[in-house]
C-alpha cells in the first residue's frame, strides 16, 4: 500500500527513495549510522500529507492549525487591546515594520502565494502569518481597518502591506462581510426617485379582471383556428422551393 | 432556448393582448395619482371636507414645510466622500462668479436633499392567469418568464411563474425584486438583503449612531413601498425618538421621513423641545403648523383655528393642549 503510493511520487524524488531503502536496511541491522540527510527525507516522506489519503484540505490545514492554537481564537479583537500587542506594534499598523525580501529594486507585483506550506513557515513570513494571534475575522474591525486606506476607503495592495496572497484573499472576503454587516462604513450611490410612478396601477402588478368565460370548444383567441393561406402566395412559394419539396 | 423564446413571446403576447383587452377596464377603476395613507388622527365622516381634510405626504404644502424644516447645512450635505483621491483644483473667481458658484451649490444641495417617497405598503400580488392541468408534473422546478424589453418601467414589466402543478401566476413582489435585480442590476443592491438589516446588527449600528448609513443602505436595497423598507425605517425612527438623536438626520434627505413618521404617530414633543433647545423657533412653528394640517380634528388644531393663531401663538396652543398619545400595545 505504502509502496504503491510512493511509486506515484515524481521522478526527481526517486533518488531519495533509494536513499530511504538504504536507511531502512541500516536501521534493521541495529547500527545507528543514519546519514544526516535521511531524517529530513523521512519527515518529507512520512508526513501525514502523503500517507493520509483523506486529507483534501491541502491549502488551509497548515495555516489554520497554527491560528487555532492561539488563545484569542474565539475573540480575535481582544488581542488588539492586549499588552502584548501594544508592546509589539504600538499604535502603528501590523504591517508597518515589515519588509519583503526580493531581488532588485522593484518588488514582484504579486507577493508570495502563501507563507505556510504543510505546517512549515517560510523565512520572513508576512505580517499576518508571523503572529499567531492575529486572526482575520469579519468582526475584528480594528485589524481590518489597518488594511483600508482612511482617505479613499480602498483596501491596500499586498505589495504595499506585504501580506501573502492567501491571507490577502481572506482579508478581502472578511472586509466584504464586515461591510455587509455594517461594521465598516461603505460609500453608497445616490438613489434618485424622480420620474418614478409608484401608483401600482399597471396590469403587471395590479389585479386584472379575469377573461370572459370560454367554453372548451371555443378557441382562446378569436383568431385561433384554421387559417387558410392565400392561393397565389401558396403557388408562388411552392414554385420557388419546388426542388426541395417532395 | 426554444422554451425561452416561446416564453418571451408568450409574455409579450400576453402583455399586448391583456393590455389591450383588460387594462382599459382596470385603469378606469384604479386611481391615477400617487396616494398615501391618510393620517391616523383624521376622520372625514360627516365633516366639512374642504377645510378639515388631512394632508398627505406628497402634497406640495407638506413637502414645502418639510424642506424648510430639514434645513440646509452645506458642510453636512457636501461632506467629503471617501473616493479615489485626485489633486485639488484651484480656480480664480470674481465676486459675481463666486455668487454664481454658491447659487449652483445651493441648487445641487436641494437636489441631494430630495426626500424619498413615503408610500402605503404594497398589496401582495396573488393572481392566477391560467390553470393548465395538462402541464402538471412536467418538471419539478418552477419556470419564471420575465419580459426583458428595455424601454419599459419596471412596474409595468410582466413577470409570470409556471408552477410544477401547471398554474401560471404572476410573480410575487419579492420574486419580482429579485429577478429585476438579476436582469437589470442596480448599483450596490444585493440579491438577498445583507445581514445588516437583522435586529442584532441594527442595534449595533444604532449604538454607533450610524442611523444615516442604515437608512441610506435601506434606500439602495429596498423598494419604497416594500415591507422591509418600512420595517427598517420604523425601527430607526423609534430608536432616534427614544434617545432624542434628532440632530443626526438634520439637513439630510431622511429628516422629512422622520418628521412625517412622528407627526403620523402624534409624538412631536421630543422633536419640538430639541428644536427649541437649538433655537430653531421658525422650524418649530412650521412643525406645529404641519401637525395641525395633518390632524385637523386634534385639540391644538381646533383651538388654533379658533384663535387664528400663528407664529409663537401656535407653540403656546400646542403646549397647552398636547396630550401623550395612548400607548399602542
Amino acid at each position: 500500500m505504502a509502496a504503491s503510493i510512493r511509486s506515484i511520487v515524481r521522478a526527481p524524488s526517486r533518488f531519495f527513495l533509494v536513499l530511504q531503502r538504504i536507511h531502512q536496511t541500516q536501521v534493521t541491522v541495529g547500527v545507528l549510522r543514519a546519514p544526516v540527510i535521511t531524517p529530513v527525507i523521512r519527515n518529507f516522506f512520512y508526513s501525514s500529507k502523503l500517507l493520509n489519503l483523506e486529507s483534501s484540505e491541502k491549502n488551509d490545514h497548515g495555516v489554520e492549525s497554527l491560528k487555532d492554537l492561539s488563545r484569542y481564537k474565539d475573540k480575535p479583537w481582544k488581542y488588539l487591546e492586549s499588552e502584548e500587542y501594544i508592546e509589539r506594534y504600538g499604535s502603528k499598523p501590523v504591517w508597518a515594520n515589515y519588509r519583503r525580501n526580493h531581488k532588485g529594486g522593484i518588488p514582484p507585483q504579486k507577493t508570495r502565494k502563501t507563507c505556510i506550506r504543510r505546517g512549515k513557515t517560510c523565512g520572513n513570513p508576512c505580517p499576518i502569518c508571523r503572529d499567531q494571534n492575529i486572526i482575520i475575522h469579519y468582526q475584528n474591525v480594528s485589524l481590518l481597518q489597518q488594511f483600508i486606506s482612511p482617505y479613499t476607503g480602498f483596501v491596500y495592495d499586498p505589495t504595499r502591506t506585504g501580506v501573502c496572497m492567501r491571507q490577502q484573499k481572506r482579508l478581502n472576503t472578511a472586509i466584504e462581510t464586515a461591510k455587509l454587516h455594517g461594521l465598516i462604513p461603505t460609500q453608497l450611490p445616490f438613489v434618485d426617485y424622480t420620474g418614478e410612478d409608484y401608483s401600482n396601477s399597471h396590469g403587471a402588478v395590479a389585479h386584472t379582471p379575469p377573461p370572459p368565460s370560454k367554453t372548451p370548444d371555443e378557441p382562446w383567441y378569436s383568431w385561433y383556428g384554421s387559417i387558410e393561406p392565400n392561393e397565389h402566395e401558396l403557388a408562388r412559394v411552392k414554385k420557388i422551393y419546388k426542388a426541395y419539396l417532395k | 432556448m426554444a422554451a425561452r423564446c416561446a416564453g418571451r413571446a408568450l409574455s409579450r403576447a400576453a402583455r399586448s393582448v391583456i393590455n389591450a383587452e383588460y387594462n382599459r377596464a382596470a385603469r378606469s377603476q384604479t386611481v391615477q395619482r400617487l396616494t398615501c395613507t391618510a393620517a391616523p388622527g383624521s376622520s372625514s365622516s360627516g365633516q366639512d371636507a374642504d377645510r378639515l381634510k388631512a394632508v398627505q405626504f406628497a402634497d406640495a404644502e407638506v413637502q414645502d414645510i418639510l424642506n424648510r424644516i430639514t434645513g440646509l447645512d452645506l458642510n453636512k450635505v457636501f461632506q467629503p466622500v471617501k473616493q479615489e483621491l485626485k489633486p485639488p483644483k484651484y480656480r480664480l473667481l470674481t465676486d459675481t462668479q463666486l455668487e454664481e458658484a454658491a447659487h449652483k451649490a445651493g441648487t445641487q444641495a436641494k437636489k441631494l436633499l430630495k426626500m424619498p417617497p413615503v408610500l402605503p405598503e404594497r398589496k401582495p400580488i396573488e393572481e392566477v392567469l391560467c390553470e393548465d392541468k395538462m402541464l402538471e408534473g412536467m418538471d419539478k422546478a418552477k419556470y419564471v418568464f420575465t419580459d426583458i424589453t428595455y424601454n419599459i418601467p419596471h412596474r409595468e414589466r410582466f413577470i409570470v411563474v409556471r408552477e410544477p402543478s401547471g398554474t401560471l401566476r404572476k410573480a410575487s413582489w419579492e420574486e419580482r425584486d429579485r429577478l429585476l435585480q438579476v436582469y437589470f442590476p442596480k448599483n450596490e443592491r444585493k440579491l438577498t438583503p445583507p445581514p445588516m438589516f437583522k435586529e442584532e446588527n441594527l442595534k449595533v449600528m444604532f449604538g454607533q449612531n450610524r442611523h444615516h448609513a442604515v437608512l441610506n443602505y435601506c434606500l439602495v436595497q429596498f423598494e419604497p413601498d416594500s415591507a422591509e423598507f418600512k420595517r427598517v425605517h420604523a425601527l430607526t425612527y423609534e430608536d432616534i425618538e427614544k434617545n432624542g438623536k434628532y440632530n443626526l438626520l438634520w439637513s439630510t434627505r431622511l429628516f422629512g421621513g422622520l418628521v412625517w413618521h412622528l407627526i403620523s404617530s402624534q409624538r412631536i414633543d421630543g422633536l419640538l423641545s430639541d428644536m427649541l433647545q437649538r433655537d430653531r423657533v421658525h422650524d418649530a412653528e412650521s412643525l406645529v403648523h404641519l401637525f395641525n394640517l395633518a390632524h385637523p380634528q386634534s385639540d391644538s388644531a381646533l383651538q388654533a383655528q379658533q384663535q387664528q393663531a400663528s407664529g409663537l401663538e401656535l407653540l403656546k396652543v400646542i403646549i397647552l393642549t398636547y396630550q401623550q398619545p395612548p400607548l399602542v400595545l
